[in-house]
């Protein structure tokens, strides 16, 4: 693992790559402050500029956007209350408070440290968990990466506010998008329509590019007058950041910033949960932590800790399921992912084993580019100032033009210009009626290897009782079905008796497939999830399976 | 059975099943696939179709068309409005429509300058200053970034027939 790692600092530690990330994290930093323009756009507009470049040095730059983006939204959450990205809108709840009791100094260098905090917390667990899971993922056959992306649809539905069928049919659209064109099986084609371009299907970058982007910019122009006015309300001014006062504060609540980058972690890790989620999640475990739950939304200093330190955590989590199983995190990992394969780098358990050298440079990058994003927060904080005077119907005009030359860039295809105008319409209108994006982006990358993983199954044995035999594909199954309940589960919560069985169910259930794995490490989960889930239960018994009305006052997870 | 926006979209949605469904005959069968061609698209339609069952099925709680139609024909100016909220958006597709139209004409740095000067006009109105402005903006984004992409990264992007340089 050493060389690999010294090999990897030695591939990295080029003036050109610094270089680089500087410039990457910065465009970041802009780009996450800016409300309306989304970190994913910001790693797709950089691609282009990687095509002359290594795949260290391009995916060293990309991630610098991607850290930086995640850090941008504190500038415009804390300084005017509007979040930069909805990575930060528990940032918000505190941070701008904090500025306008006269202290927005020590908000934004609170919400700098324990991003930076976070993010290191989470690079290291990259590094030490990501080549763990590779070698899980290893033991998977096609039942189980079948059932991994069922899975992943289910959830990225599930977590879509409320609207699980509206969830499901955007994923199951998002997966008839991609078996149009020639299918990598066989090689026929199907649903070409006589259409030469459709022959070849679409280009999967193009597509998320107009569902996500297109549609962004459209609705950040829909209302003319907001569309003619300055990105900000006016207020947002450069300010000196409090460093050391927020270092002192930020490692002073260790136990807060530890907590929240884990749920940042794990969140990350569950394929289509994202940072969106991820920092109210943790904000609101801070604040039933808190002595004081009173002063949460007042402006206290650990609502900005536990939001900025999840967030950025979760990118380390959502790289450890992209690298080790080829599966994103959320729809920045999916642009990610389109972007390491046009570096000819396509992430799967055998990945960090077959080229360790590129793996540990991407770990590295993500831990240099926390360093890069605390270094140029003050600068890039007069820049956003200066950005917010600029009109959202210049900023949009700009930016979709430039979505059409780095999307053309991408393959030197005039079609895919006319698939970025087509699922723009497409994105568009499912926003406006409701329709959630993410679990449509997935399957779009999903689709073509649940197909593939499908195929090789049944090439190998007709038998479909092997998707509930085998342990991997009966665990992913088990989580599949409860996150179609999920949404029930949330609404429910603090009504319905019901609801306290979910928790314990699930953790019996998914003790059966463990103790099916054998080793003692699993034996040990299957005994844990065993035990937690008779003594939840009993506790529920013993209580006469009374509910709590305040768990039905929690926050409600909903897809940024 | 009301027939509202959720519901109308829903028929919408299966109509879309049938048609692809229909397509999927076409797909060639080679014979000695396991999973045939056509057999994950069928997964899918089938999947999709009893989404959109449910959907029709539970959908009906959002304002019926018809009575939503009714009021708003009672209101002065509805259309007017429905063209006032979507107006922006529709000026920029049908912009980016005409821009990729004109593609293989004006190429991409002037079809992309003439793209974003008339975004910028409909969008930001037309007084002498403002089409000034926008002209600037206009050449100077999409200049700057045919060169960097032309000259620096030696990115082919696609000339035009009245202007083959560009």
């Amino acid at each position: 693992m050493f060389e690999h790692l010294l090999a990897a600092v030695a591939a990295l530690a080029t003036f050109k790559v610094f270089g680089l990330m500087l410039l990457g994290t910065a465009a970041g930093l802009l780009a996450g402050a800016i409300p309306g323009f989304t970190i994913a756009m910001a790693v797709v507009l950089t691609l282009p500029f990687t095509f002359g470049l290594s795949s260290i040095e391009g995916l060293a730059t990309m991630l610098a956007v991607y850290v930086g983006g995640l850090s941008g939204g504190l500038m415009s959450g804390i300084l005017t209350g509007i979040p930069g990205t909805p990575s930060s809108v528990a940032t918000t709840f505190d941070g701008f408070p904090m500025a306008r009791r006269g202290k927005p100094g020590l908000a934004l260098g609170l919400g700098v440290w324990a991003s930076f905090f976070g993010g290191l917390i989470s690079a290291a667990l990259l590094t030490a968990l990501a080549p763990a899971l590779a070698r899980i993922g290893l033991e998977f056959g096609p039942w189980d990466y079948f059932a991994l992306v069922l899975f992943a649809l289910t959830i990225a539905a599930s977590l879509s506010g409320g609207q699980l069928v509206k969830g499901l049919i955007a994923g199951l659209l998002g997966m008839l998008v991609a078996s149009i064109g020639e299918d990598d099986i066989n090689g026929v084609a199907r649903f070409d329509f006589g259409v030469d371009a459709l022959r070849q299907g679409f280009d999967f970058l193009p597509v998320l590019v107009g569902l996500f982007a297109f549609s962004q910019l459209m609705s950040d122009i829909r209302d003319a007058a907001k569309a003619q006015a300055p990105l900000m309300p006016p207020g947002a001014k450069a300010t000196r950041i409090e460093h050391r006062a927020a270092i002192r504060l930020t490692l002073a609540g260790y136990g807060n910033l530890l907590r929240s980058a884990l749920i940042g972690l794990f969140t990350g890790i569950l394929p289509a949960a994202g940072s969106s989620i991820s920092n109210i999640l943790a904000y609101d475990q801070a604040k039933k932590a808190s002595k004081t739950p009173e002063a949460f939304g007042q402006g206290t200093p650990a609502g900005v800790i536990a939001s900025e330190a999840a967030n950025n955590a979760t990118a380390g989590g959502a790289l450890i399921t992209m690298m080790a199983l080829g599966i994103p995190g959320d729809v920045i990992t999916a642009v990610m992912l389109g972007a390491l394969l046009i570096h000819d780098v396509a992430p799967s358990p055998s990945f960090i084993g077959e080229q360790p050298v590129l793996a540990y440079a991407i770990f590295l990058a993500f831990f240099l580019a926390h360093f890069f994003m605390v270094g140029l927060q003050a600068i890039c904080l007069r820049a956003f100032v200066l950005i917010t005077r600029v009109r959202m119907y210049v900023l949009a005009s700009v930016i979709l033009a430039y979505c059409a030359i780095g999307i053309f860039a991408l393959n030197n295809v005039t079609f895919d210009l006319w698939t970025l105008l087509i699922f723009g319409v497409v994105g568009y209108a499912m926003k406006e009626l409701g329709f959630p994006l993410a679990p449509m982006i997935l399957g779009v990358v999903l689709g073509g290897t649940a197909e593939l993983n499908l195929a090789r199954a049944l090439a190998i044995s007709e038998d479909p009782m092997l998707f509930v035999t085998r342990p991997w594909s009966l665990f992913f199954l088990i989580l599949a079905a409860f996150s179609v309940f999920f949404p029930l589960y949330q609404a429910r919560r603090g009504r319905s008796r019901w609801t306290l069985a979910y928790a314990p169910a699930m953790a019996l259930a998914l003790a059966g497939p463990l103790l099916m794995m054998g080793g003692g490490v699993r034996m040990a989960a299957a005994i844990g999830l065993v035990g937690y889930g008779l003594w939840a239960l009993g506790r529920h018994a013993r209580n006469g399976w009374a509910v709590d009305p305040a768990a039905a006052t929690a926050p409600t997870l909903r897809e940024g | 059975m009301r027939l509202g926006r959720d519901r109308v979209l829903a028929l919408g949605l299966l109509a879309l099943c049938g048609g692809f469904w229909a397509a999927s005959y076409d797909i060639r069968d080679l014979g000695f696939q396991t999973l045939g061609s056509a057999v994950w698209p069928r997964i899918i339609l089938a999947a999709l179709t009893t989404m959109c069952l449910i959907y029709l099925a539970t959908g009906g709680r959002g304002a019926p068309v018809a009575a939503a139609d009714s009021e708003a024909a009672g209101r002065a100016g509805a259309a007017a409005g429905w063209a006032r909220r979507y107006r922006n958006p529709a000026i920029c597709f049908g912009l980016f429509f005409l821009f990729l139209a004109s593609l293989p004409y004006l190429g991409m740095l002037i079809g992309g300058t003439l793209f974003v000067f008339l975004a910028l006009t409909c969008l930001g109105g037309h007084s002498p200053r403002a089409l000034a402005a926008h002209a600037a903006i206009a050449a100077a984004t999409i200049g700057g970034m045919w060169a960097i992409f032309t000259f620096a990264l030696r990115v082919f992007l696609p000339p035009g027939v009245i202007l083959p340089s560009f």
